[in-house]
């Protein structure tokens, strides 16, 4: 059985002997509180799966909760629709309304962290407005209590407990999924850094899109069953900052990371709320809430859940003095890796065996003609190369020449003025950077940008999810093994990037670029800040990625690397290719002298 | 003036530094060339204060700098004209100029300090109100080399004064720089420009792959190949 | 559609009203726009120092400007101890969201335990005080906050512009090591800026108490205006920060005299949200 099914079996089971609770008969006090439980977990739940998952930290799920209250309610007690058929039609209202939002937010680089929380803040402000000056609501209040409530068991109670335990169970069991499936690794490294998993091929847009919809659709019906279960609703109440409070502080007190943290956090939370029952105890009931919310931020950023598992980790790892294991604790890693890792990381770690997969035929990458200016300055003046299969290819000039920027438009990070870039047949131009990366072209970057909360066996499994090799989730893993041998990292594979060093860092940029099995590969300075002992190694893997067939386009200052790499070399001034050639021929051209060493050494010297 | 003993950097991606030690004498103008990502950025920001070194000594006038918090070590006669200019792009021209000067020693002396720099470089006393980021790139240079004036260095430190500046502004700036010399002021330049930096220097430094691989007076550097190799990868 | 002279009392109350958004949006900006902390707690300072001008007025007998010279300091205390938090925690940006939304709450029910959810109203003598200008009524109260909101809305101006420490803040805000090579000790300054801005909240305070009706929750119904406000003034931009206070409470007023007063509060979130989707390099 693996782990997946084992959780699933798990959750349903837990669930259905919930279920019987009622037919034995549980005091409607408990059906109430439990209710209110259920409530929290599957509120909480749903919020981490854009907010935790991917931490675009909403402040809006009052928004779409309210959306879910009072579509049930206008249905029900307006239209006289049954009850139970609000309920999905709450979650459509809820979705759609996010998947609104989203479509226009998140094209905005500029709205992450902060501002999308402000954002998504003011727009609950908007939608009570709304709600409170239309017949939605109108003003004073609605009350649902002529709406005919089915009767799942006996006590009306019991029947809110049933509902919202079948809410939190579908919850749990949606968000455990999607931390195992493709959507959770690419809303993980979302998290870490945006750009980068666009890069490496993650559909950042859609997946935030599709991520925003689940939880608000979940927030719709929790708030579907919410109006019932008041059977009294007001925008005040709805539209309070009740409920973006209490789900930020819950998910983040058990770790919105983990698919089971906020459903702790909702427990704990709900269960020392309920303590405190009425009046001036509720006020400090909230303040303590608060209180603790302050001090779990402070002190435990990663929550609860993750921290103690990170405890258990490191108890683990002194005693068994093994480096593998703990990715639960950073989510998003199913288990059957591990096993396999132990026994690989005891093999050969360099040059291993090869790929289980085979690559894509190899192409040459064309850049014609290609323009681009940021403001009034003129990065790249009609820059064209080509780089064929198989083939090293140098590309070398003073800072500020334009390398970066060529490497930036290539992958798709900006787009282009003018000309063209084609990767065999396929037009570049105007894809988005996640297809480049589908297409087969991968790159490094100058300084390292790892996703910091993967580890480094899932760094290199996003590329081999997302990128060319379009690998399986399970594949992926094995396939990011082969390249932590590959690039001498396999002992490291459960290491955060934080915990690696310099050159481990530019070895995982490396294999990350591999691990997309691309046809083309741009690297930016992967030798700036090594030792010489570390260059000569990273000159010696540079020769066996060409050896597979991939292309390589290589920006570098070393010129004693260079020479020794490069087929040819490209040599770039302010824009514009001003040399190109065999690499010492080039480098003897008037003008590269020229540049690089000022204009009478040419004559001193030739 | 600076003495830089067996210093190490390592910190982020940025280009390593190892076992650099380096001197510069009271008035002396010291070169540090060496091709790009070698380290010399890294080098002079360290010896401004803004990266703690790893291990060894910096020293200006017989104070051991490595230790200080970094607003303490412009008060050893130290200003950084840094690499990219790194101006405050929302403030005025001379309000820049005026963040130099901030330091107590300095302060007293604005006026005087403005007289000077604007004396350099005229055309700044005609865009003092403009905002420092609307200004062309040499005119930023200006600023960037005013402002470390205005903090009265006994030592100054220049990182690619001339880079992105078009030929004859680079002329300019070296004259500048020749000039600020003959007033006492030690310099530490770092240039990429190599022949511009030999004509000017007393004494200059190779630095390479994050180490010192040659040092000595700029006529024998000139005719050594090394620094050809190192720039081009080709020897005659 | 209604008469001149409602709209006319629509404009003077607007910009009446606009001055204290702008009071209360000048620490906020202040402390977003150079020290990078979006401090949702500063409602909930303002608010505080709300309830305890009431307080010292109905229970000590204490006049209102009298009870100012007493909390603006301990304010700027407070504002003091708050940073010296965030520094010892490295609160960035974002976090500080989330640290100060929990401060907020915290404040609220402090708030509510000791002055409970009832409205509170401060009567003073000067509550009705106006003068007639025309035909529109100019109520002194109103106009005093708004002349103490323009006024130290451009002392901090000048500070920011012609003091050394105004221009380091101003530098550091935008390169900290290059500042700091020159000098610039930030973290003292930022404490200064930070009680600084906590000390606006209480002067803010001071006036809320005698011109609103006092309610806890009030803490979550400025929190949209201001930072339409704080956004569209630009961060860290005093005398934008007192302009826009103007134009929106302007909006506000001019929205419920023509449309209804209900949904004045649709008006300063959809600028919000418009500058925020449109003009995010602003902010």
């Amino acid at each position: 059985m693996t782990e997946r099914v084992r959780v699933v079996v798990t959750l349903i089971a837990v669930a259905l002997a919930l279920a019987c609770l009622p037919l034995v008969g549980l005091p409607a006090f408990y059906e109430s509180f439990l209710y209110l439980v259920f409530h929290w977990i599957a509120l909480a739940t749903s919020w981490s799966i854009l907010s935790g998952y991917a931490g675009y930290f909403s402040f809006g799920h009052g928004a779409f909760f309210g959306a879910g209250v009072y579509t049930t309610t206008t249905l029900a007690a307006a239209y006289d629709v049954p009850f139970l058929v609000t309920l999905p039609v709450a979650a459509l209202v809820a979705a759609l309304l996010s998947a609104g939002i989203g479509a226009v937010v998140f094209r905005v680089k500029r709205l992450r962290g902060e501002l999308f929380g402000l954002l998504t803040l003011a727009i609950t402000f908007v939608l009570a407005t709304i709600v409170l000056n239309t017949r939605l609501d109108g003003g004073p209040g609605v009350y649902l209590s002529n709406v005919p409530l089915p009767r799942l068991v006996g006590s009306p109670t019991g029947t809110f407990y049933l509902l919202a335990l079948a809410l939190a169970t579908g919850t749990l069991i949606t968000a455990y999924l999607v931390t195992r499936a493709r959507l959770g690794l690419g809303l993980y490294a979302i998290h870490d850094d945006e750009d980068v998993a666009e890069v490496e091929g993650v559909p950042t847009f859609a997946y935030k899109l599709i991520a925003f919809a689940i939880s608000a659709g979940v927030a719709g019906i929790a708030g579907g069953i919410y109006a019932m279960y008041v059977s009294y609703v007001t925008v005040g109440d709805t539209f309070s900052v009740t409920v973006p409070l209490y789900v930020v502080l819950m998910s983040v007190l058990g770790g919105a990371r983990h698919w089971l943290g906020p459903a702790v956090g909702a427990a704990l939370i709900t269960a020392s709320l309920y303590t405190f029952t009425s009046g001036q105890q509720a006020i400090l009931g909230r303040a303590i809430v608060a209180f603790v919310l302050v001090l779990v931020i402070l002190l435990l950023p990663a929550g609860v859940v993750a921290t103690v598992l990170g405890w258990r980790r490191r108890r683990a790892d002194v005693s068994a003095a093994s480096a593998t294991g703990g990715a639960e604790a950073r989510g998003g890693s199913s288990g059957d890796w591990r096993t396999r890792g132990r026994e690989a990381a005891s093999q050969s770690e360099f040059g291993a065996a090869d790929p289980p997969r085979a690559s894509a035929p190899p192409v040459a990458l064309q850049c014609e003609d290609v323009w681009r200016a940021f403001g009034g300055i003129q990065a790249l003046r009609g820059v064209s190369l080509r780089v064929e299969p198989g083939e090293i290819v140098g590309l070398v000039g003073p800072n500020g020449s334009g390398k970066t920027t060529l490497i930036n438009v290539i992958s798709g990070h900006y787009t282009l003025d003018r000309g063209r870039i084609t990767l065999g047949g396929d037009d570049l131009a105007a894809r988005p950077a996640h297809e480049i990366a589908g297409l087969g072209i991968s790159r490094t970057y100058q300084i390292p940008r790892p996703f910091a909360q993967l580890t480094a066996l899932d760094n290199v499994a996003v590329a081999a999810t997302f990128g060319a090799a379009r690998c399986a989730l399970g594949e992926a893993r094995d396939e990011a093994w082969h390249w932590l041998e590959f690039t001498g990292l396999a002992r490291r594979a459960s290491a955060l990037p934080h915990e690696l060093n310099l050159h481990e860092r530019k070895f995982l940029e490396l294999a990350r670029a591999l691990a997309g099995r691309p046809r083309v590969i741009l690297l930016d300075e992967v030798l700036s800040g090594l030792t010489p002992a570390e260059i000569a190694s990273a000159i010696t893997l540079v020769r066996e990625i060409r050896a597979r067939g991939v292309a390589i386009l290589f920006v570098e200052h070393l010129m004693r690397a260079v020479l020794e790499l490069s087929d040819r070399v490209v040599v770039l001034n302010e824009g514009e290719v001003i040399a190109e050639g065999a690499p010492r021929e080039a480098m003897r051209a008037p003008r590269v002298i020229d540049v690089y060493l000022g204009k009478t050494q040419a004559h001193v010297v030739a | 003036m600076l003495e830089v003993r067996e210093l190490s950097i390592a910190y982020g991606g940025a280009p390593a530094v190892w076992d650099v030690s380096l001197d510069v004498g009271a008035g002396e103008l010291v070169a540090v060339i060496g091709p790009n990502g070698a380290g010399k950025s890294t080098l002079v920001n360290t010896i401004a204060g803004l990266h703690r070194p790893r291990a060894g000594v910096i020293r200006c006038a017989g104070v051991e700098l490595g230790a200080l918090p970094s607003h303490r070590v412009c008060r050893h006669g130290i200003a950084l004209v840094p690499e990219g200019r790194r101006l405050f792009t929302r403030m005025t021209v001379e309000e820049n100029l005026e963040i130099g000067c901030y330091r107590d020693e300095a302060r007293a002396e604005r006026a005087a300090g403005l007289e000077r720099v604007y004396g350099l470089f005229p055309i700044l006393r005609e865009r003092r109100r403009q905002l420092a980021g609307s200004l062309s790139g040499g005119q930023q240079q200006m600023v960037a080399i005013g402002r470390a004036m205005m903090a009265r260095p006994r030592l100054l430190l220049l990182d690619e004064p001339s880079l992105g500046l078009a030929p004859a502004v680079v002329d300019a700036m070296f004259a500048i720089i020749r000039a600020i010399h003959d007033e006492g002021v030690a310099i530490l330049l770092v240039e990429q420009n190599v022949i511009r930096a030999l004509d000017i220097a007393n004494r200059a430094y190779v630095l390479e792959e994050g180490r010192i691989v040659a040092g000595g007076a700029p006529d024998a550097l000139r005719r050594e190949s090394r620094i050809r190799e190192a720039y081009l990868g080709v020897a005659n | 559609m209604p008469s001149a002279t409602l709209l006319g009392q629509a404009v003077v109350s607007g910009l009446l009203a606009g001055g204290l958004y702008g009071l209360l949006a000048l620490g906020l900006s202040l402390s977003w726009g150079l020290l990078r902390l979006v401090n949702l707690a500063h409602f909930a300072l303002a608010l505080l120092g709300a309830y305890l001008t009431y307080q010292l007025g109905t229970a000590l007998h204490l006049s209102p400007w009298v009870a100012a010279i007493v909390l603006v300091p301990a304010f700027f205390g407070l504002g003091i101890a708050l940073h010296l938090l965030f520094a010892r925690f490295r609160v960035t940006e974002f976090t500080s969201l989330l640290v100060t939304f929990g401060i907020a709450v915290i404040l609220e029910s402090v708030i509510q335990w000791f002055w409970t959810a009832d409205y509170r109203r401060y009567e003073t003598p000067y509550a009705s005080a106006s003068f007639k200008l025309g035909p529109v009524f100019v109520p002194l109260l109103e106009l005093f906050a708004c002349l103490t909101a323009a006024t130290l809305a451009l002392a901090t101006w000048a500070w920011l512009r012609f003091t050394y420490v105004g221009k380091a803040l101003r530098a550091a805000a935008e390169d900290p090591a290059i500042a700091g090579a020159f000098g610039v000790d930030h973290r003292r300054h930022a404490l200064l800026l930070s009680g600084l801005s906590a000390a606006y909240a209480g002067a803010a305070g001071t006036f809320i108490a005698l011109i609103a009706t006092l309610a806890p929750s009030q803490i979550w119904a400025w929190l949209g205006v201001v930072f339409a406000v704080v956004i569209i003034g630009g961060l860290g931009n005093p005398v934008g920060a007192l302009l826009a206070g103007f134009l929106i409470g302007m909006s506000e007023s001019i929205t419920m005299a023509v449309v209804a007063p209900a949904w004045a509060p649709l008006v300063s979130f959809s600028i919000l949200i418009g500058l925020l989707i449109f003009r995010p390099e602003r902010v």
